[in-house]
């Protein structure tokens, strides 16, 4: 029953909602006026799905003092403090919460992946290898896309951005489209097999 | 093959990644030090954007939603495409509307929106309105919501005013007043816009996207089930010339901004150095300049991580 | 003077993670760990005031519609989702929010396959049109593994490899562009607001 009852929640709703998207009668819209209100009075309490795990995660790497479990420490003292920053003093600009916001989660998140960069560069130099006639148009499509976004591009040919454009409105076009084609297929598939309670993954272990 | 030749090649195969990461940092640093003017070339996917934006100019029943779906990780690219999306809304008198998915894109709509209305005489509720941070749950059914109503979608503001009651709402009911919406993000989110807001609203729909993304997304420009995409910060770059060129442009003939024109933009080459321009206005031109460098570089990298695989290979044959 | 130390403390920041590239050391632990904690704790007011006031307190307490008492209820139940004995509470809001890829069904179908298939049906009037015509159908077949890609057909699936090839290098010149652009985000930072240096 554990199992069955929130399957046949999802089987009743998804198919409501398959019809909802055909059918524009005043019941289809009551029906999702009111799933609006519901999903959106649900919605809050997801946040503490996360809030959890990483009190869970961090939680145990202090108790059982694994190595560096100090940086854990830093971990959850910084939740708290800009959790607690953002009750006591507001959350408009100006306040301690959004200074957090501004001096440490932003720049430090923006740097994360601009760490990237010099990843990228360096596989360029010591991975990136013709060692294949496919390998080698790959590389070569890459090249003249790269070479076709940027003003030096256009002051070397005007060609180098008019095959650019070519290589991405024609071949690039096809490859994406078939793809795109196949994905959303699946993308239906998948939906059919949540509905008709087949893919149960995201329901969890157990019974 | 001459011995030191293959002996070179395969040092600098072996070469420690760290100095390949010095040159990355100064092919960056020295054209952002020493700016120079490079050319702008704009595309037929920004310029698409821009027309329709600019086709709302002053029309009280049209509206552009602003749909901010990143945190500040790729704040780079995106930005100042945000940022000259607004200039131009707020100087052509164009009602635009901001809306985020996520915690950490909620200030960032401030940001941008602060940047670029410290210039103009724009007030909120009336000539622009941040529905602000709904979570990423609520997206379809807000989405879909807005289809009907959109005051009964989104409720209330960032401020906690009631949508329906504020001035800016005059007019503006469903997607056919609010026309189009470009949806900034590092993924694929754009495809959710397509999926549920054009399919069933007939919405038009244009893409902010992270150069990443950018390849992937042809297939509905092609279609145009996009109607625009901004390519990463070359996009952004075009969007702010596109903005200096026309809507920003003040003559006795234009007070408040020229038309758009194929010619005109062709032949108008905006200067970067300088200060004719503020720095908040041009600053993905500047960093298409370090873009430049940088590319020519990772080529160089690449033909030179070649040429090296190729000598020190035939070695070992 | 706040302005300078604000600027200063988002440097450090900043340059505590590039010194990964050095090596991982305890400067980068430290603001990797601090931005986690950070990220997490930012969210928490944020939900309460944009998404819990408007969207439960209000409607239950203000304006008393005392069936929202029911889903907010339910949203209650999330908490129970690393529970060894109730975590099957925790699937009754996860199934109401799933609930809604009923519309994925249909709508998936019209955007990424119909009007993908009725572009790639053009009349083919150009070289262009044909060789996107030949790439889509040859990528297609390539995905279909229910025949051996030999022979004949193995010829033509290998040019729907040629046409993915160049799909993906494409890409990969733009996610280089990508990652170059986020760099250059951070040092137009260094290099302007915190030592002044570009304006």
């Amino acid at each position: 029953m554990k199992r069955q009852i929130p399957l046949i929640i999802i089987m009743t709703l998804g198919f409501m909602f398959v019809a909802h998207s055909f059918i524009p009668h005043k019941i289809s819209v009551d029906f999702f006026d009111w799933f609006q209100d519901w999903a959106k009075a649900i919605s809050p309490f997801a946040v503490s799905l996360g809030i959890m795990s990483l009190f869970m995660v961090h939680g145990t790497k202090i108790k059982r003092k694994v190595p560096n479990w100090q940086y854990s420490v830093i971990t959850l003292a910084g939740l708290i403090f800009t959790a607690f920053a953002g009750f006591a003093w507001g959350t408009q600009s100006g306040t301690p919460y959004m200074w957090l916001f501004e001096n440490v989660q932003m720049p430090m998140s923006a740097t994360m992946f601009s760490l990237l960069a010099f990843y990228i560069a360096s596989a360029a130099y010591k991975a990136f290898r013709a060692r294949s006639a496919e390998a080698t148009v790959l590389l070569v499509a890459a090249v003249v896309v790269m070479l076709g976004q940027v003003p030096l591009g256009a002051m070397i040919s005007k060609w180098i951005p008019e095959t650019s454009t070519w290589i991405l409105n024609v071949p690039n076009l096809a490859a994406k489209r078939a793809i795109m084609i196949g994905v959303g297929l699946g993308i239906t598939a998948t939906s059919l097999k949540i509905l008709l309670g087949i893919e149960r993954t995201y329901l969890g272990g157990g019974d | 093959m001459n011995k030191n030749v293959i002996s070179f090649f395969n040092k600098i195969q072996n070469i420690d990644r760290r100095y390949i990461y010095i040159v990355v940092a100064f092919s960056i640093i020295i054209p952002l030090l020493i700016p120079f003017n490079s050319r702008t070339y704009v595309t037929k996917p920004t310029e698409d954007i821009y027309k329709k934006v600019d086709s709302f100019a002053g029309d009280e029943n049209k509206a552009v939603l602003m749909s901010f779906t990143h945190d500040a990780s790729t704040m780079p690219e995106l930005f100042p495409m945000e940022v000259s999306v607004l200039r131009h809304c707020f100087e052509r008198n164009i009602k635009v509307f901001t809306i985020c998915w996520i915690p950490a894109a909620a200030p960032l709509v401030d940001y941008a929106l602060n940047t670029a209305r410290e210039d103009f005489d724009v007030q909120s509720g009336v000539d622009y309105c941040n529905f602000g941070y709904k979570p990423y749950v609520l997206r379809l059914p807000i989405m879909l919501g807005m289809g009907d109503d959109i005051a009964k979608a989104v409720e209330t503001d960032s401020q906690g005013r009631k949508v329906e009651n504020l001035e800016i709402m005059k007019n503006i009911k469903n997607y056919d007043d609010m026309n189009l919406v470009i949806d900034f993000a590092a993924s694929g989110s754009a495809l959710q816009w397509i999926t549920y807001a054009r399919a069933r609203f007939g919405a038009n729909i244009a893409a902010g996207v992270t150069a990443v993304m950018v390849a992937d997304n042809y297939p509905y420009l092609q279609t145009g089930q996009l109607m625009g995409m901004f390519r990463g910060l070359k996009g952004a770059a075009e969007y702010e010339k596109l903005v200096d060129v026309f809507a920003a442009y003040e003559s006795e003939d234009y007070p408040n901004g020229r038309p758009f024109s194929k010619e005109v933009i062709k032949e108008t080459r905006v200067p970067i150095t300088g200060d004719t321009v503020p720095y908040k206005y041009k600053k993905a031109r500047i960093g298409m300049n370090a873009q430049s460098v940088a590319h020519i570089m990772i080529i160089f990298f690449i033909l030179l991580g070649n040429i090296g695989y190729f000598i020190t290979r035939k070695k070992e044959l | 003077m706040f302005e300078i130390i604000s600027t200063f403390v988002a440097a450090f920041l900043t340059l505590s993670i590039f010194s990964f590239l050095y090596k991982d050391n305890p400067f980068y632990k430290f603001a990797e760990a601090l931005l986690v904690g950070v990220s997490m704790g930012y969210a928490i007011p944020l939900v309460y005031e944009n998404v819990f006031l408007p969207y439960v307190y209000t409607p239950i307490f203000l304006s008393h519609k005392f069936i929202i008492i029911i889903p907010a209820l339910l949203g209650s139940l999330y908490m129970f989702r690393f529970s060894k004995n109730l975590g099957w509470l925790a699937r009754y809001p996860i199934v109401f929010g799933m609930a809604i890829v009923g519309m994925s069904v249909p709508m998936s179908i019209h955007s990424s396959v119909l009007v993908q298939m009725r572009s790639a049906m053009l009349p083919i009037d150009g070289i262009n049109t044909a060789l996107i015509f030949i790439g889509t159908v040859t990528i297609l077949l390539y995905f279909f593994f229910s025949k051996a890609h030999k022979g004949i057909y193995g010829k033509v699936t290998n040019v729907g490899i040629w046409f993915m090839m160049i799909g993906f290098g494409a890409s990969f010149g733009y996610t280089v562009m990508a990652r170059v652009s986020l760099l250059i985000g951070r040092i137009q930072f260094l290099l302007g607001d915190w030592l002044g240096l570009v304006r």
